[in-house]
């Protein structure tokens, strides 16, 4: 059976600057942490957060649209997490600009693990016509 | 405090670091945070139909990762997990096949409240020489871990 799609279809001249979204939270496992290391062939690589992508998970939640591509993104790192922990996110709509006649919106996100640690914040630039890019690079 | 010296200097090269991107690669990025589905980053039909490409591309995040993972290794993890940054804008896609190069350049240092905020510039090239990244990274290195002012 499929599920009802009840997410808001983006409208991004409404889109308000500042909307935070409720906050996200999920246990770093160290399964996790193995797989990511894997895939980015680091065996130190201390930020598996950031392939949770959590910036933009709960707008996801909340929106439809016809995808994204990034753009931009900046990561800053204040403590790796740890295996185990509860980590809550805390996202919001940074920012959103019309450039070339493309729509962005920009995502900001701040980790915190269940002990008060900071973990990491991340700011990501979407694109919001992800066709773009097959028009630019082609195949 | 002998053993912890490091010196950094304007101008200074980082070591580079090369990265071959795999789609298995990929999907192992995509499947450690839960995301087992058709996505553009995993499936090829997906990719046609979101981003008009005829294959899969490699998530931006993942060049993120690589430059962490050159800072880190330049500045130290003591030092870059927990003051470390990089900001990368994305040129163009990174494709599974595709060999990478991520280089750096010290572009400036400052005196912060809490260290020194050393400033590198960042460049991703593919195996073409095509730019398909560019931004910058810094971390702050305590004043501790640095030459004495003369």
């Amino acid at each position: 059976m499929v599920e009802a799609d009840d997410r808001v279809l983006l409208d991004w001249d409404a889109l308000e600057v500042g909307e935070t979204f409720e906050k996200y939270e999920y246990v770093l496992t160290q399964e996790m942490i193995d797989t990511y290391r894997k895939g980015v062939m680091d065996t130190e690589a201390g930020f598996p957060t950031v392939s949770h992508k959590v910036d933009v998970k709960q707008y996801n939640a909340r929106y439809r649209d016809d995808g994204s591509v990034n753009a931009r993104c900046a990561f800053y790192c204040y403590g790796p997490p740890l295996p185990g922990k509860r980590l809550t996110v805390t996202a919001w709509i940074a920012d959103k600009y019309l450039r070339r006649g493309k729509n962005f919106i920009v995502t900001e996100a701040i980790s915190v693990d269940e002990d008060g640690r900071l973990i990491d914040r991340v700011i990501t630039h979407e694109l919001k016509q992800p066709s773009e890019v097959g028009k630019k690079w082609g195949g | 405090m002998g053993g912890l010296e490091r010196n950094y200097q304007i101008g200074d090269d980082v070591p580079s670091l090369v990265k071959q991107v795999t789609q298995e690669a990929i999907n192992l990025f995509e499947a450690s945070a839960g995301q087992t589905g058709p996505s553009q980053f995993t499936d090829e039909e997906t990719a046609r139909e979101t981003l008009g490409t005829t294959g899969t591309v490699a998530s931006g995040r993942m060049s993120v990762t690589f430059a962490i993972e050159m800072l880190r290794k330049y500045f130290g993890g003591d030092v870059f997990n927990h003051t470390g940054m990089v900001d990368l804008r994305f040129l163009r896609p990174v494709r599974p096949g595709d060999t990478i190069t991520f280089s750096g350049k010290i572009t400036d240092i400052s005196r912060e409240a809490n260290g020194s905020k050393v400033s590198v510039e960042i460049k991703v090239q593919n195996q073409k020489g095509d730019t398909t990244g560019v931004g910058k990274g810094s971390a702050t290195v305590p004043n501790a871990y640095l030459p004495a002012e003369e």
